[in-house]
C-alpha cells in the first residue's frame, strides 16, 4: 500500500449548499432567543408527561450515537492493530468532535435551569448513583480528549515539515507523544456514556415498553452505536473521499461493513432474545394499541435488516453504493431504536403522546445544519481526508 | 507474535463483555433486598373509604405552599362557568397543584383517591437526579432544592407517579412537588397541611412504621371493606405514603408496580460496572499499553 497523507480539499468555502445551511441556522437561532426569554414550554411541544423531546432524545443520545465513527475507528485502528485503517481515523474524529460538541449545546438549551449545568463541577452536586451524572462527565471529558486528537491535524496548518520549529510544531510534536494517552480514554469513555446512554432507561422501569425496556438496554446501545459508527465513517468517506480508482479505500471500508454487519447482527440477536424474554412479541404485532410502537418497532427492524441486506455479501461489500446505503440504513436504524426506546415506547400514562413542535424541529435542524457547515469548511480548509 | 496478541486481546475483550452482562443478571434476581424505612420515616396514609371528596386538603396545601388557583372550565349543577375565575378547579397535578383528590366512578361503585408525591422508601427520582437536587431526608421526605437542579427533567421520566411537575413556561422554571410540608416548615412541627384539615380522617399523618400498622389492622378488622391490600407495602419498592380502598388500585390510578424498585436495579447495574472505578481503569491500562505498541510499531514502518 502506498502512504498516502490527508490533505485540505480546498475549493470554495461560502458555496450555495453552505449559505442555505447557514440560513436554517438563522432562523434557528431566532427560535432559540424566544426560548430563552420565555421558556421552554413557548417552543416545544413537552409536557409534564413527555418531557424528553427530540433535543434530548435526538439532539444527545441520537447525535451523539451517530459519530461514534471515532470511537469506532479508535477501537479497531489502536487496539486491534488496524493501522491499515489509520486513514479513517482523522474524519471521524473530527466529526466526533463536533457531534459531542453540538449534543453538549443541545443539552444546554434543553436543560431549564442552564445554570445548574456549573453544578457537574461543583463536588457537593456530584450524585455517584445517577447515570446521568455519569453520563454528563463521561461527555465533558470525551469532548476535551477529542479536542486533543483533533489538534494534530489543525496545527499542521500552521507548519511545514520542513520548517518545523515554531510553537505550532512543538506542540504538534507534544500531542503526538501524548497520543497513546488519550487513545485509552477515546475508548473507555465512549464505553461508559454510550452504554450509560442506555443505561438511562432502566430507572425509568415499566413506564417503557418491553419491546424496548431490559437490562440489557445499557448493552444494547453499546454495541448498536458501535455499528452505527462504521456506518458514519463509511458513509462520510464515500461522501467526501469518493475515489472510484482507489481500491485501496474501497477495500478497507468493504471490512469495515463487515464488522458493522457483524455488530447489527450481535444487537438484532439480544434484542429479540430480550423481548422474548420479557413476553413482548404480542406486542410487537399489537397494531390496534393506539400507540405507534408496534408500527415503529417494525420499522426499525426493517431499516436494521435492509441494512444488512446491502452489506451481506462479500460482492455486496465492494460496492460504494451497497454500503453507502447500508450504512445509512444501519444508522438510522440504530437512531430509530434510540427514539422508540425514549419517545414512542415510552407510556407514562395512558393516551398521552409527543411529536415536536416546528420550532422545536426547526431549532434541531438548524444545529444540525451548522454543524454541517462547520464540518465542511474545516474539511476544505485543514488537511482531514486523505484522498488519492 | 502479531495473531498472539490479537488472541489475547480478543481473550480480554470476552472476559470483559462477560463481567459486564453477569452483574446484570445477578442484579436483576436479586433486586428483591429492598430498602428497608427507617423509623425515623414520617410519612402519609390515605384510606379512600373514608374520604368524602371535601377538597379541603386541596385548598389546605395551597394555602401552605402559596400555590396560586387554577380556574377551570367547569360546567357545574347548570350553572355554566366556563372560563370561570371564581373557585379553584384544577383538573390534574399541574405546578400550581401538587395535591389533588380525583372521582373514580363506574356504575354504582365510586371512590376518591388522593394524589401528591408518595415520597418513596428508594426514590428512582433521588437515584436518578445528577446534581442531588432531590434528596431524601432522615425524615422520609424526598425533597427538592432549587439550587442544586439543572433542570435535566429526568426525574419527571423516571417518577412511576409522574409526580415531578415543571414551569416549562418560565424562562428559568423550578420543578414543583409535594415536599411533605418541608419546605413550609410544617414537617418539623410533625403536621402537614392537608392531614391537619381531613374532617374525615381519610389521610393522616405519622410514623410510616405506625401508619403501616394501622392500615394493616384496619384491613384485618374489616377485610369486607377493602380490596386486599396495602398499596405501598412492596410497590416499587415500598412508598412513605400508603392507600387503602375497596375498588382495585389501578381503577384510581395507582399503576401496578413491581415489588422492587427500579433505582436498586439502576444503582446496582452501575455500582457493578464501576466499583471504585476498576474496570474503567483497567480497560484503560490495557487500551493504553495496546495502543502504545501499535503505534510505536507504525512508527518504525514509517
Ligand atoms: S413519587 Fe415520584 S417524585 Fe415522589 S418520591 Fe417517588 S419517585 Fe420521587
Ligand atoms: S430536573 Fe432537577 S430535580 Fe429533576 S432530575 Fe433534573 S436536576 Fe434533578
Ligand atoms: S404533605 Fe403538604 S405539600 Fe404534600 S400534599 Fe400534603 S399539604 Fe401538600
Amino acid at each position: 500500500m502506498e502512504h498516502l497523507d490527508p490533505k485540505p480539499t480546498g475549493g470554495k468555502i461560502f458555496t450555495p449548499p453552505i449559505l442555505g445551511m447557514l440560513l436554517v441556522f438563522a432562523v434557528c437561532a431566532y427560535f432559540l432567543i424566544l426560548r430563552y426569554a420565555n421558556g421552554i414550554g413557548t417552543v416545544t411541544n413537552l409536557t409534564d408527561h413527555m418531557s424528553w423531546g427530540i433535543w434530548k432524545v435526538i439532539g444527545v443520545i441520537v447525535g451523539a450515537a451517530l459519530v461514534c465513527g471515532g470511537y469506532a475507528c479508535a477501537f479497531t485502528v489502536y487496539v486491534f492493530n488496524g493501522w491499515k485503517y489509520h486513514r479513517f481515523v482523522r474524519p471521524a474524529i473530527l466529526l466526533s468532535l463536533l457531534g459531542y460538541s453540538f449534543a453538549g449545546l443541545s443539552l444546554a438549551y434543553d436543560v431549564g435551569r442552564y445554570w445548574g449545568l456549573f453544578n457537574f463541577f461543583i463536588p457537593k452536586y456530584w450524585q455517584g448513583n445517577s447515570v446521568l451524572f455519569e453520563v454528563a462527565i463521561c461527555v465533558m471529558s470525551y469532548i476535551l480528549i477529542l479536542s486533543i486528537e483533533v489538534g494534530p491535524s489543525i496545527l499542521e496548518k500552521f507548519f511545514s515539515p520542513e520548517k518545523a520549529d515554531n510553537l505550532a510544531a512543538k506542540l504538534h510534536a507534544f500531542l503526538n507523544k501524548v497520543l497513546f494517552l488519550t487513545l485509552g480514554f477515546g475508548v473507555v469513555l465512549p464505553t461508559m456514556h454510550q452504554s450509560g446512554l442506555g443505561g438511562l432507561a432502566l430507572v425509568m422501569g415499566e413506564k417503557i415498553s418491553p419491546l424496548w425496556q431490559t437490562p440489557f438496554v445499557s448493552l444494547l446501545h453499546l454495541i448498536s452505536c458501535i455499528a452505527m459508527g462504521y456506518g458514519c465513517v463509511i458513509a462520510t468517506e464515500v461522501l467526501f473521499a469518493n475515489n472510484y480508482k482507489d481500491k485501496d479505500q474501497m477495500n478497507l471500508l468493504g471490512q469495515f461493513a463487515n464488522l458493522m454487519k457483524i455488530f447489527v447482527v450481535v444487537f438484532l440477536a439480544l434484542r429479540w432474545i430480550e423481548i422474548i424474554r420479557a413476553g413482548g412479541v404480542g406486542l410487537a404485532f399489537d397494531f390496534g394499541s393506539g400507540y405507534l410502537d408496534a408500527y415503529s418497532f417494525w420499522i426499525e427492524m426493517l431499516l436494521f435488516l435492509v441494512g444488512l441486506y446491502f452489506v451481506w455479501s462479500k460482492s455486496a461489500q465492494s460496492s460504494a453504493k451497497n454500503i453507502f446505503f447500508g450504512g445509512w440504513l444501519i444508522m438510522l436504524g440504530g437512531s430509530l431504536y434510540r427514539i422508540n426506546v425514549y419517545i414512542i415506547g415510552f407510556h407514562p400514562e395512558a393516551g398521552v403522546s409527543y411529536f415536536p413542535s416546528l420550532p422545536e424541529l426547526i431549532i434541531s435542524i438548524g444545529m444540525v445544519c451548522l454543524q454541517i457547515a462547520i464540518f465542511i469548511t474545516i474539511v476544505k480548509l485543514f488537511p482531514i481526508i486523505t484522498k488519492k | 507474535m502479531k495473531t498472539k496478541r490479537r488472541s489475547f486481546l480478543k481473550g480480554l475483550l470476552g472476559v470483559g463483555a462477560g463481567a459486564a452482562v453477569v452483574p446484570m443478571v445477578a442484579n436483576t434476581a436479586t433486586a428483591s433486598g429492598n430498602k428497608e424505612p427507617s423509623d425515623n420515616h414520617m410519612g402519609m396514609f390515605y384510606d379512600a373509604t373514608l374520604c368524602i371528596g371535601c377538597k379541603a386538603c386541596e385548598v389546605a396545601c395551597k394555602k401552605a405552599n402559596d400555590l396560586k388557583p387554577e380556574y377551570g372550565n367547569y360546567d357545574i349543577g347548570g350553572i355554566n362557568n366556563l372560563d370561570s375565575t371564581i373557585w379553584d378547579a384544577p383538573g390534574d397535578l399541574s405546578v400550581n397543584t401538587i395535591n389533588i383528590i380525583k372521582l373514580y366512578q363506574e356504575g354504582e361503585t365510586h371512590s376518591f383517591i388522593k394524589k401528591q408525591c408518595m415520597h418513596c422508601v428508594d426514590a428512582n427520582c433521588v437515584s436518578g437526579c445528577p446534581t442531588t437536587a432531590l434528596i431524601k431526608q432522615d425524615n422520609g421526605a424526598v425533597t427538592w432544592e432549587e439550587d442544586a437542579c439543572v433542570g435535566c427533567r429526568y426525574c419527571q421520566m423516571d417518577c412511576p407517579f409522574n409526580i415531578p411537575k415543571f414551569e416549562f413556561n418560565h424562562y428559568y422554571g423550578k420543578i414543583v412537588k409535594c415536599q411533605l410540608c418541608a419546605d413550609n416548615g410544617l414537617l418539623d412541627k410533625n403536621r402537614t397541611a392537608c392531614t391537619d384539615v381531613c374532617p374525615s380522617k381519610a389521610v393522616i399523618f405519622g410514623k410510616l412504621k405506625d401508619l403501616k400498622a394501622e392500615a394493616h389492622h384496619r384491613l384485618a378488622a374489616d377485610p369486607a371493606r377493602y380490596n386486599g391490600q396495602v398499596y405501598g407495602d412492596t410497590e416499587g419498592g415500598g412508598l412513605g405514603v400508603i392507600y387503602l380502598s375497596k375498588v382495585p388500585f389501578e381503577k384510581l390510578g395507582l399503576p401496578k408496580l413491581k415489588n422492587f424498585s427500579y433505582a436498586a436495579v439502576s444503582e446496582g447495574v452501575q455500582h457493578t460496572l464501576y466499583k471504585g472505578m476498576i474496570a474503567p481503569i483497567v480497560a484503560y491500562a490495557v487500551i493504553v499499553f495496546a495502543a502504545f505498541k501499535t503505534l510505536s510499531k507504525n512508527k518504525e514502518n514509517h
